[in-house]
């Protein structure tokens, strides 16, 4: 056990005081000396080493009372308390009490049951005022992520400016957006449109035309698949960016986007890179006189199968 | 008998208020016990670098909070903001050139501080949950990051988040969820701004303090883990205090680190792109420096289609993560000279090797783009 303040100290020969302080190693966490209060003749520094046996009240040394005397002398000012410095881990070490100090414990505070129900209560009316609040914030905050989709018609452009087949040209577009309580705003937008020839059409529609519907499953508009224009949404399948139609050294000319280096044909399947599906194609329409319309809408990157979002 | 001081002085204003304040607080045992922390070993220099870690965030919060005097965080108005900051506010530019840097300054530094933890084995029993609130810690730093980006709102801060949310969205089950909620809704816009701002400036500060709190918290119930090499004996003769040795080196630590920031902040200040419009045009999409080596290894040939998207951008971060989550559980040899724990060593070296090769790979990249 550990030697306790206070205790008596006895030596061989006879009892010479009591232990008035205990050096512990800040390292190893260990009583390391003794101050001994020699009866009125100053205090000595006893390592643990020259302890005997510690009991209850009492340690005995396995010295004489001269060898004691003639043991270092504690030096006050070589020490500092525990209040004066942070040594991790060392109160625990400690099962030096110094006296205990007492208060009365209060009468009203004995009842173990009352104090259970009172926590419980806490968490009760924690529960009370949280629960209720759970579906509200979530509702709240997830107020603008399901929006409805706009199934509306734009004009981009005439057919004329297409003048070969096969080849991938850019119509940029301008569309007003209500974005919640934002000024209504115009946002420029693209779409890469390509005159098809049969053999590529083929490619794209695989003999079947293309339906598009919407949340509720009805159709809204077909791409008929004799139709000779393509319409791709300008947006990178693979994570959104905005690809282009470029000459490339072993391929020859197919749309390529610089985020990640996908590339596609002319029908939009892809060639090469990181694309999990091929371009995503858009509702169109060419009226008599070459207006071309499409229907904008944009589907989740990265995946797949396609998702319609907006 | 009269038991003044010999000196015989009267004590100063500044000692009279001190005694004033100790009678009510303790003011003296708890200056003790924060400054005259044992430091087994010594103090060292490579301890310095959660002193600065703690030093940039406080910067970054002033710079951030006189930054919010101006910039408004609104679609139409974000842009326009940063710019008046930037172009007439007198030292707009420096302020949000050194917010910047600072971020910059702030990875560069996590980066240190846990490469030295790491190699001196400081995660080891009994340290182990303050490496899981550093890895968090961690996590919250690169959130910062990448929500402050956006704010400008200019091409490269657009184009940086819609790619960035994108890859978010590929978690599976929870990823669409997530990459709605922090959008505001199915594509970016006002709505992702304003939550974007929100995270930023309340939520993650909010979270930071809180952690950074329980960090140093735990740090000072385990104490500092010390040198991997000594004797006992050795150590304890080395002992310093925190205060004043350890102190003065994170203090020239900070000096250095604010000179480099405010020298980086005159030399290559904040320049924004054209405002963020729907189609990048010629811009190039790219995330900050610092999350470059994940955009460019997503460009490896194995990484392509939907599920090797997935591996590249959350599977493989996400399996590196849980490494470091259970690192202490695993590694439970209680060795700590990393030149005899080889397996640390080799990994580390690696880890770094290969973060800094993506890294300057990215940035060559570019050059081959268009």
């Amino acid at each position: 056990m550990q030697p306790q303040l206070k205790s008596k100290v006895r030596c061989l020969d006879r009892e010479v005081g009591e232990v008035s302080k205990i050096i512990m190693d800040p390292l190893s966490h260990e009583v390391s000396h003794l101050v001994v209060s020699m009866n009125g003749t100053g205090e000595r520094q006893v390592p643990m080493g020259a302890v005997q046996v510690v009991t209850d009240g009492l340690v005995q040394l396995r010295s004489s009372s001269s060898e004691v005397m003639g043991m270092e002398p504690f030096k006050r000012e070589d020490y500092v308390t525990l209040h004066e410095v942070e040594i991790p881990g060392l109160e625990k070490q400690i099962h030096v009490t110094p006296g205990e100090v007492l208060v009365p414990f209060p009468e009203l505070e004995r009842n173990v049951k009352r104090r259970a129900f009172f926590a419980n209560l806490t968490y009760v009316t924690g529960l009370f005022i949280g629960l209720p609040l759970v579906y509200p914030v979530m509702k709240f905050l997830m107020k603008p992520m399901y929006a409805p989709l706009d199934n509306g018609w734009l004009k981009i452009g005439n057919i004329g400016k297409i003048k070969t087949e096969d080849i991938g040209i850019q119509f940029q577009y301008k569309r007003k957006i209500k974005e919640v309580y934002m000024p209504e705003a115009e946002i420029e937008k693209n779409v890469w449109l390509v005159k098809a020839t049969p053999a590529v059409l083929e490619k794209v529609y695989q003999g079947k035309d293309v339906e598009f519907l919407d949340a509720s499953g009805k159709a809204i508009w077909t791409n008929k698949k004799d139709m000779p224009y393509l319409a791709f949404s300008g947006k990178c399948p693979h994570l959104g960016c905005a690809y282009k139609w470029r000459k490339h050294k072993v391929l020859g000319q197919v749309f390529l986007c610089p985020c990640h280096l996908s590339i596609y044909d002319a029908s939009g399947k892809v060639l090469d890179g990181p694309a999990p599906r091929s371009l995503d194609m858009l509702p169109i329409q060419v009226t008599a006189g070459g207006e071309v319309q499409i229907i904008d809408m944009e589907f989740k990157a990265g995946t797949k199968s396609q998702t319609r979002i907006v | 008998m009269s038991d003044t001081p010999s000196t015989g002085t009267q004590p100063t204003v500044a000692e009279k208020i001190f005694t004033f304040v100790d009678e009510r607080v303790g003011l003296k045992l708890l200056a003790a016990k924060m400054l005259n922390e044992s430091v087994p070993g010594g103090s060292r220099w490579a301890y310095v670098f959660g002193s600065i870690l703690l030093f940039i965030f406080i910067m970054q919060a002033i710079t951030g909070v006189l930054l919010m005097f101006y910039y408004v965080p609104t679609a139409d108005h974000a842009y326009a903001s940063t710019q008046y900051i930037l172009h007439d506010v007198d030292y707009g530019w420096f302020l949000l050139s050194y917010h910047f840097w600072g971020s910059t300054a702030m990875v560069v530094c996590v980066f240190a501080h846990m490469s030295q933890v790491f190699l001196w084995g400081a995660y080891k029993k009994p340290r182990e949950l303050i490496w899981l609130v550093g890895l968090a810690l961690f996590a919250l730093v690169m959130g910062f990051g990448f929500t402050g980006y956006l704010l400008p709102w200019d091409q490269r801060a657009y184009w940086a988040t819609t790619v960035g949310v994108e890859i978010m969205d590929k978690m599976p089950v929870l990823g669409d969820f997530l990459a709605r909620f922090l959008k505001g809704g199915p594509t970016p816009g006002q709505m992702t701004l304003s939550r974007f701002f929100v995270i930023h400036v309340m939520v993650l500060p909010a979270a930071l303090i809180a952690l950074a709190g329980l960090h140093l918290f735990l740090f000072r119930c385990a104490g500092p883990a010390g040198p991997f090499r000594g004797a006992p004996a050795e150590l304890k003769a080395k002992t310093d205090y925190f205060f004043p040795r350890q102190i003065w080196k994170d203090v020239v630590g900070m000096a250095v680190v604010f000179a480099c920031i405010s020298a980086m902040a005159f030399w290559e200040p904040v320049v924004l792109l054209e405002e963020a419009t729907p189609d990048p045009g010629d811009y190039h999409p790219e995330p900050e420096w610092y999350f470059l080596f994940i955009f460019q290894h997503l460009r490896l040939k194995m990484f392509s289609g939907e599920l090797g998207q997935f591996l590249g951008s959350m599977g493989l971060p996400g399996l590196l993560g849980m490494m470091l989550v259970l690192l202490p559980f695993f590694d439970r040899n209680p060795e700590r000279n990393i030149f005899k724990r080889p397996f640390a060593l080799i990994g580390w070296v690696m880890l770094t090797a290969s973060i800094l090769l993506f890294t300057v790979s990215a940035i060559i990249n570019r050059d081959f783009l268009d």
